[in-house]
């Protein structure tokens, strides 16, 4: 779940912890703003008017005199905030209890009672409250949730329990209580209770999904399965699979998140959860999970921007074929522009993927007249890119020129020095771009620490990796590890990462090996005994991984890496609780 | 088992003779040869990088025979060790600062301990720790475990069974925690009874009665109770913590009486519980009034907060550490040597003890200024100690059920867990004389 959903969810459950009989009243109020004001309720009105400018002080008597009035339930909510900033609650405790003989039933006044005594500490009599509420109404669910929220609110969770277990015993049920019974027993621990609670709670009340995920995300790992059985447990509810879905984004895996949505009937609530789904995973660049999320939307109902963020999704995980299918010009219906602006560079981006740069090509100069100049740089890049891909540097060359100085100038052309082994062309250009990617951090943390200004092998490494040929990059920076001074450990190092992405630990260890032996004053050398150590651990071989971690801290005692080294060692002595 | 009685030594001996003694061992310091070994300081003031590791490259230098001084008062109550290559290499390893110096640097110090409020104490024998706690894991976690890990500190976790064989005499330190010796299991009957830890917990305990020859859990936990102060009486070191301090008193005093409710062992707690109990048996407490409802979390009056109990509970504050005089008292100075006096208070199932119910002899190590209760307490028993600390974890001021343990490698300078593992260190103080 991403910041701004988390919020969301705050938000929520802090919104839902207005009581019901307020939002009724606020509705009320909201009502009778609208239509011509009664002359009883003149004071109410003018009340809120000397409020809203903060003057409390004459605000109080007025809403006090329009608690006799048909507004009495929104003059006593206005009276308890303006008595609240004037610090003086306590004389909001006789009107009540004169509004609440008169009024029994009413559960604002009583609300308002309960909150007034909790803020006063006054606890021996806010449970005496309480207790004739309950006298007063016994078949009513409200002062057990009223009375149960207070305590929550105030961490007593054990007796806003007992407080739902009395209304179990009393009610003969807690089914207007779910939310509560779910949050408390959050609270307590129990988190399958909770979950079961949050689930019944979700049949109701759908807009609760962020806030059951909120109060569930700290779930103990060894708990979570039992909680995702509860969400997944048949019969397949759309608000469940939601809560479902944010909770295991929020334990960590998004792939989890999708699993608990990717099996929803195809409808359209089941439509905008997964394009919901599919909006988070393109913000965290999750780009495996949008595509598929898309996918399931479009199955449902296609439309052009469904689809198009479907194949740009599907460009990113390097599926460019689905990208070309998902997107067709044609779906722009012979609009040029919008074909120029929409589809061609999906379109164009995927061809140069495939492999096929001249097609890419002509398509661009078929809509020249209708692109952007910044629209036709970019295209002119992407093409650039196919040709790269191909191998054909010649061509890649021409692309860009045609851009003039721009071209020259560009990300691109950085990647077209680093290619030709023009380390410094390439690190001027490179740490100038807009570009971002793990790619361009690879790149720079190396040339931007060598000193050398050019180096062919480097260029031919990288430029393998680009045509997708990691272990053949991973070689020649091994190769150009020996011919370039002062950077040899920095290349290994570069040289065992790549191997360590393509989870080859025999090759890795070997680059570690060899840097630790040949070049131990290094900052390369503590950092190849950190990730020799965790590559050992991932073996089980925890007596060779505490051995690297001892000679690290041991060796390197002034690296930024010890206290990292000592956590993990902790970690593997047990010293630490594993969570 | 060593034991440390300088106290009532030092409080033997005349003021002059005790000038005469301190001015002498500086001045022996001083002339010592040049040729003796070089001391290793652990600083234990802001110097220290990590305070709590500091305990268990002591306790571990003690236990493999190397000779170790507890300096008190001196830098935060620094510890002075042999200099050896394992020793610097286990300080590298855990990161705990260490300053190498040589004789005229100790006879320095030597110096400055002999004019002021501090005194060096030498640790002698690393004493046989136990922790008396369930073999199953409980969804709370259990502060002292958690330091002892982390410090690299060996001990062995023992329960009924154990208790019951008698292995306390295995051991020289026992640490307790959240038990309920009262067997009602910290009342969580009252809200955990349909959740699956509560009911294997209930369950187990329930086995282990009938296995070991009991009625039900209340008469077992009563039993061990009363083997616990046996094993206090005998000489043990017993450090206790959170519930496990208020329940071992209740049981303790209730020896004859019921005070369980029928909840656990079908019978209602005798309505004259109050009036039968017997303080004089007990460690720390006496004239404490037990809470008769059976719905209410809460045990008796002796706490202070009442956390767990609805319009009782007492907001947390923080509390100071008592200044004692190093050289009379130096048993409740090395209780409380810390690079703070002042620490945020944390609760627990029992936070804290209320001034009222102390026993005269009991020695308040820290208290909330102002407030009716105190929060660590110390006293003699028999020929053994017990300390209490109350609260539950020192750096998760409000743990609840469920929560994840603490992550110590995140308050490696925890204050508070200091207090905890001065008491594993104070056993090993050696056993001066008493000159009659």
């Amino acid at each position: 779940m991403n910041r701004g959903s988390w919020t969301a969810a705050l938000l929520l459950a802090v919104a839902f912890h207005v009581p019901r009989a307020t939002l009724h009243a606020q509705a009320q109020a909201q009502a009778a703003a609208q239509a011509p004001a009664a002359p009883d309720t003149m004071a109410f009105y003018k009340a809120l008017d000397l409020e809203a400018s903060g003057k409390y002080r004459d605000a109080a008597p007025l809403f006090r005199s329009a608690l006799h009035t048909t507004a009495a339930v929104n003059a006593l909510l206005g009276l308890e905030r303006v008595y609240a900033e004037l610090g003086w609650s306590d004389s909001l405790l006789k009107p009540l209890d004169t509004l609440i003989a008169a009024a029994p039933r009413e559960e604002t006044y009583r609300t308002v009672q309960l909150r007034t005594l909790q803020s006063l500490g006054r606890d021996a009599d806010l449970r005496a409250a309480f207790e004739r509420w309950a006298h007063d109404q016994p078949t009513s669910s409200a002062p057990y949730r009223e009375y149960a929220r207070l305590l929550m609110q105030r961490n007593q969770i054990t007796a806003a329990d007992s407080v739902l277990a009395r209304a179990k015993q009393s009610l003969g049920t807690t089914k207007d209580l779910q939310l509560e019974v779910a949050q408390a027993r959050a609270a307590q621990g129990e988190w399958v209770e909770s979950a079961n609670a949050w689930r019944e709670a979700l049949r109701s009340a759908d807009y609760l999904e962020q806030a059951a995920a909120y109060a569930l995300a700290p779930t103990p790992s060894a708990t979570r399965q039992q909680v995702r059985d509860v969400f997944l447990a048949p019969p397949i509810e759309v608000p469940a699979r939601r809560a479902l879905s944010d909770l295991e984004t929020s334990w960590g895996s998004a792939a989890d998140g999708w699993t608990a949505l990717k099996d929803l009937p195809p409808d359209s609530i089941s439509a905008e959860a997964w394009s919901e789904f599919a909006k988070r995973a393109e913000a965290d660049e999750r780009w495996t999970l949008a595509r598929d999320a898309l996918e399931s939307a479009l199955k449902w109902k296609r439309t052009p921007a469904l689809a198009l963020r479907a194949a740009t999704a599907a460009l990113n995980v390097g599926d460019a074929a689905a990208a070309m299918r998902l997107a067709p010009m044609a779906d722009a219906h012979g609009d040029s522009t919008l074909a120029a602006r929409e589809y061609l560079p999906v379109q164009a981006r995927a061809l140069a993927a495939l492999g096929r740069p001249a097609d890419a090509e002509r398509l661009v100069a078929a809509y020249d007249r209708f692109l952007a100049p910044g629209a036709r740089a970019s295209l002119t890049r992407t093409i650039a890119w196919g040709w790269v891909r191909t191998g054909d540097m010649a061509h890649a060359r021409a692309a860009l020129a045609e851009n003039g100085v721009e071209g020259d100038s560009s990300d691109a052309a950085g990647w077209l020095a680093l290619y030709d082994g023009n380390l410094k062309t390439a690190r001027t250009l490179l740490r100038g771009g807009t570009e971002s990617s793990p790619e361009l951090a690879l790149a720079l943390g190396l040339i931007a620490r060598l000193k050398v200004d050019s180096s062919a092998a480097i260029g031919q490494a990288f430029l393998a990796l680009a045509r997708g040929d990691s272990a053949g990059a991973a070689a020649q920076l091994v190769q150009a590890a020996d011919r370039t001074p002062g950077g040899r450990s920095l290349l290994l190092a570069t040289a065992a990462q790549i191997q360590l992405a393509r989870k080859n630990d025999v090759e890795a260890t070997a680059l570690w090996k060899r840097i630790i032996a040949s070049d131990p004053d290094t900052p390369e050398a503590p950092e190849a005994e950190l990730e020799w150590a965790r590559s050992l651990h991932r073996a089980g071989d925890t007596a060779g991984a505490t051995t690297h971690l001892e000679h690290l801290i041991l060796t390197y005692p002034q690296s930024a890496l010890v206290p990292q080294a000592r956590r993990e060692l902790d970690a593997l002595k047990a010293a630490t609780p594993s969570v | 088992m060593s034991m440390y009685k300088l106290n009532k030594f030092k409080r033997a001996l005349g003021a002059a003779a005790r000038r005469a003694l301190c001015v002498a061992a500086g001045l022996l310091a001083v002339g010592a040869p040049a040729a003796l070994a070089q001391k290793l300081l652990v600083p234990m003031d802001d110097a220290q990088q990590n305070h709590l590791k500091a305990y268990g490259l002591t306790y571990n230098a003690i236990k493999a025979g190397a000779s170790a001084e507890w300096l008190l008062n001196y830098r935060g109550g620094s510890f002075l060790l042999s200099d050896t290559p394992d020793l610097r290499r286990q300080a590298a390893l855990a990161g705990i600062t260490v300053e190498p110096i040589d004789n005229a640097k100790v006879a320095d110090i030597r110096t400055e301990i002999a004019a002021n409020n501090m005194e060096a104490v030498p640790l002698e024998k690393a004493p046989k720790i136990a922790v008396y706690t369930p073999p199953d894991a409980l969804p709370w976690d259990d502060a002292v475990t958690l330091a002892l890990k982390y410090a690299g500190i060996e001990y062995t976790p023992i329960y009924d069974d154990e208790v019951e064989r008698g292995d306390l005499s295995k051991y020289d330190w026992l640490h307790l925690h959240h038990e309920d010796f009262t067997g009602q299991l910290n009342k969580f009957y009252l809200t955990y009874r349909d959740v699956p830890w509560f009911i294997d917990l209930l369950q187990k305990n329930t086995a282990t009665a009938k296995r070991l020859g009991f009625a039900n859990i209340p008469a077992l936990k009563k039993d061990v109770a009363e083997k616990i102060r046996e094993f206090v009486e005998r000489g043990g070191f017993l450090f206790a913590m959170c519930g496990a301090t208020e329940t071992l008193e209740l049981a303790i005093a209730a020896r004859n009486v019921d005070i369980a409710q029928s909840f656990i062992d079908g019978t209602p707690m005798d309505p004259d519980a109050d009036k039968k109990l017997d303080w004089s048996r007990t460690l720390a407490f006496r004239d404490a009034h037990l809470e008769q409802s059976p719905f209410v979390n809460s045990m008796s009056d002796i706490d202070g907060h009442q956390v767990n109990a609805a319009g009782r509970q007492q907001p947390l504050g923080t509390f100071t550490l008592f200044n004692f005089s190093a050289k009379f008292d130096p048993v409740a100075s090395m209780l409380v040597q810390d690079h703070r006096a002042v620490i945020n208070d944390f609760y627990g199932v029992t936070t804290s003890f209320n001034k009222a119910v102390l026993k005269p002899a009991d020695i308040v190590l820290a208290s909330e200024e102002g407030a009716p209760w105190v929060k660590y307490i110390h006293g003699d028993y028999g020929k053994g100690t017990w300390t209490y600390y109350g609260g539950h974890d020192p750096e998760d001021p409000r743990h609840q059920i469920g929560n994840p343990p603490t992550d110590l490698s995140l308050f490696k300078n925890s204050p508070g867990y200091r207090l905890i593992l001065n008491n594993v260190l104070f056993p090993a103080a050696k056993k001066k004389p008493l000159k009659t």
